[in-house]
């Protein structure tokens, strides 16, 4: 939409003249519009209005005879005005000064700002706030952003074709930065490496697969990520061509219908996607799983993490400014990979708990939220630890809500060296934070808030001789991964999204 | 300089939408509840509204079996022929 202070391109029946202007862009059956029609009248009496219709001669001459509209309303059959100054609603008003530079740009029907209207043009009131309409009401999508393509039924989108398209250049002209280009065209809010055609060309020399195999379709817009789109994508990551042996099965993971992405892109909640390394691609390609492993520090973690980010929004077109819905959202949504700690953990890693070889390498997603830390400095057992682990696993969704959810326990080695000390497998740590995460039966008062409604489906234990519901459906809803520096003895609870068959399922694909 | 293009390149195939209704009068309105907590409050209330006042001739209920993922084809095909759909999104 054209923004203050822009100049308003022109069309015919309207010029820049030294007399200010308001222009509406209306469509016959919109409602709001019909609402805000006569109050232009108004103010058409003493101003120029121009009203700009996007819908047909014959549709626009019965509106303007049915409300009536006192004003000039053109049509605009191609949609060319509409596109040149896009309104994303309708009604949409721009109030020009006498140089056609916009000094008002409105969408929607509100009597303040059509008052404040008529008291920047020097008129008195045009909306009397007690005439029986409502004070505001949101109008309907502009036409020219409707969907393009007129026809009955839309065509099925092919969701099994294994060759897509070659990826479209752009040319850059002589003198354009291109890392301001980027910025315009596409990727998040931070820098990338501009995607050359001869970088791409690098990191597809990596790949053995054709660069026009569809690796998956990411969702929720489900554009194709072929072997190209991808390099294209790592590219802009900053990864090392040898990352696309990672990417690929890690794009292949992400398409999984079991992790559903499609619901976790769009969803109000926390959850991004964590991605877990595990086995020896973390030392053949330098990811970390030591100390500061959720932040800043190697490349591979930080790369992979970010591709796989710039590969939802770029592909899946989930951007943080439109259909990804996220209320508050996730730093883990600029990159969010880490490797679990082998080395320094007393157990099987994650990839064996799951049924890999120890010598298979793997990629784990989980949507999850940020890392809530734990820190414990003082317990000598391993009870000690897991009960302050538990009373954190306690507080995920919400302190109250029971069984829907899972969670991610990552256990920091001293932890880890601590709980094994005293005997207990990783089977019994998890075992042992199952049957001792519970909210006490007294904590459901009556109130009515967010996890008392299911409270028939909760299972009643005894905790410490407390009566509690069992906070997770079963052992299996907690994850262990040992990740982190081996001084500091902290870990990190990580709840899920909605999960199960009906939510989002942890996925792990071979590298 | 020449950049390689990393985005959804598909063009987006889709309907025309109906013209919208001028009428609620003897129409078939079908409400989807998403399967969210509250929804099925906010639904009943709707219907009872959209009987009331507005004279809707018929209501069909639909429900889709969670909320995490689109309308399975099935719950779509049940919900043809209705005049329009209203969706809740609740919780």
């Amino acid at each position: 939409m054209l923004v203050l202070g822009e100049r308003a391109p022109g069309f015919d029946g309207w010029l820049a003249d030294g007399q200010p202007a308001v222009v509406v862009f209306l469509e016959t059956d919109c409602p709001t519009c019909r609402l805000t029609a006569p109050y232009l009248n108004r103010l058409a009496q003493s101003v120029r209005v121009i009203g700009v219709s996007q819908d047909s001669e014959a549709a626009t001459r019965e509106f303007a005879a049915q409300v009536p509209v006192a004003f000039p309303l053109r049509v605009d059959p191609e949609l060319m005005v509409s596109r040149a100054w896009d309104p994303p609603i309708v009604p949409a008003l721009f109030l020009l000064d006498g140089d056609g530079i916009v000094r008002r740009a409105e969408i929607g029907f509100d009597k303040d700002v059509l008052n404040a209207i008529a008291n920047d043009l020097g008129q008195p009131p045009v909306a009397d706030p007690f005439d029986g309409a409502p004070s505001r009401k949101p109008g309907c999508s502009s036409r020219h952003l409707e969907p393009a393509v007129i026809g009955e039924e839309a065509a099925a989108l092919n969701v099994h074709g294994s060759r897509g398209g070659k990826a479209s250049r752009f040319e850059l002209a002589e003198g354009e930065d291109e890392y301001e280009y980027r910025l315009r065209m596409f990727g998040d809010a931070l820098p990338v490496v501009p995607p050359t055609a001869q970088r791409v060309e690098r990191m597809l020399r990596a790949s053995p697969i054709d660069p026009r195999e569809v690796i998956g379709r990411i969702p929720p817009c489900y554009g194709e990520a072929t072997v190209e789109k991808i390099a294209a994508n790592a590219v802009m990551a900053g990864c090392v061509p040898e990352m696309m042996r990672v990417l690929i099965p890690l794009v292949r993971a992400a398409c999984d219908e079991r992790l559903n992405l499609h619901g976790v892109q769009a969803t109000t909640h926390f959850a991004a996607p964590l991605v877990i390394v595990n086995g020896p691609v973390r030392d053949e390609l330098g990811f970390w799983s030591r100390q500061n492993v959720f932040s800043n520090v190697a490349r591979a973690n930080s790369t992979l993490g970010r591709a796989l980010q710039l590969i939802l929004l770029n592909l899946g077109g989930a951007r943080p400014d439109g259909i990804d819905m996220s209320a508050l959202g996730n730093p883990g949504k600029f990159s969010y990979c880490i490797a679990e700690n082998e080395e320094a953990s007393p157990w099987e890693p994650l990839h064996v708990e799951l049924g890999f070889r120890p010598d298979q390498s793997t990629v784990t997603l989980f949507a999850a939220e940020p890392p809530r830390g734990v820190s414990e400095h003082t317990a000598r057992s391993a009870k000690g630890v897991l009960r302050a682990i538990a009373r954190a696993l306690e507080t995920v969704w919400s302190y109250r809500s029971c069984l829907t959810f899972e969670a991610l326990v990552v256990i920091g080695p001293e932890h880890a060296r601590t709980i094994a000390h005293d005997g207990f497998s990783k089977h019994d740590a998890r075992q042992f934070l199952f049957e001792n995460s519970g909210i006490p039966v007294s904590e459901y008062d009556g109130d009515g808030g967010e996890g008392t409604q299911l409270v028939a489906q909760y299972q009643e234990t005894i905790i410490e001789g407390v009566r509690c519901y069992q906070k997770f459906r079963a052992p299996e809803s907690i994850r262990i991964v040992v990740s982190g520096g081996t001084a500091g003895k902290f870990s990190a609870v990580l709840g899920s999204w909605a999960t199960g068959a009906r939510g989002s399922q942890m996925v792990t694909y071979p590298v | 300089m020449t950049l390689v293009n990393p985005m959804n390149e598909a063009i987006p195939q889709a309907a025309l939408p109906p013209p919208r209704l001028t009428s609620l009068a003897g129409r078939r309105i079908a409400l989807l509840d998403i399967s969210k907590p509250g929804g099925d409050v906010f639904l009943d209330r709707l219907e009872a509204l959209l009987k009331e006042r507005h004279g809707v001739a018929s209501v069909i209920r639909e429900r889709k079996p969670t909320f995490t993922k689109p309308a399975p084809p099935e719950v779509i095909e049940r919900l043809r022929g209705a005049d329009a759909v209203i969706e809740a999104l609740a919780d």
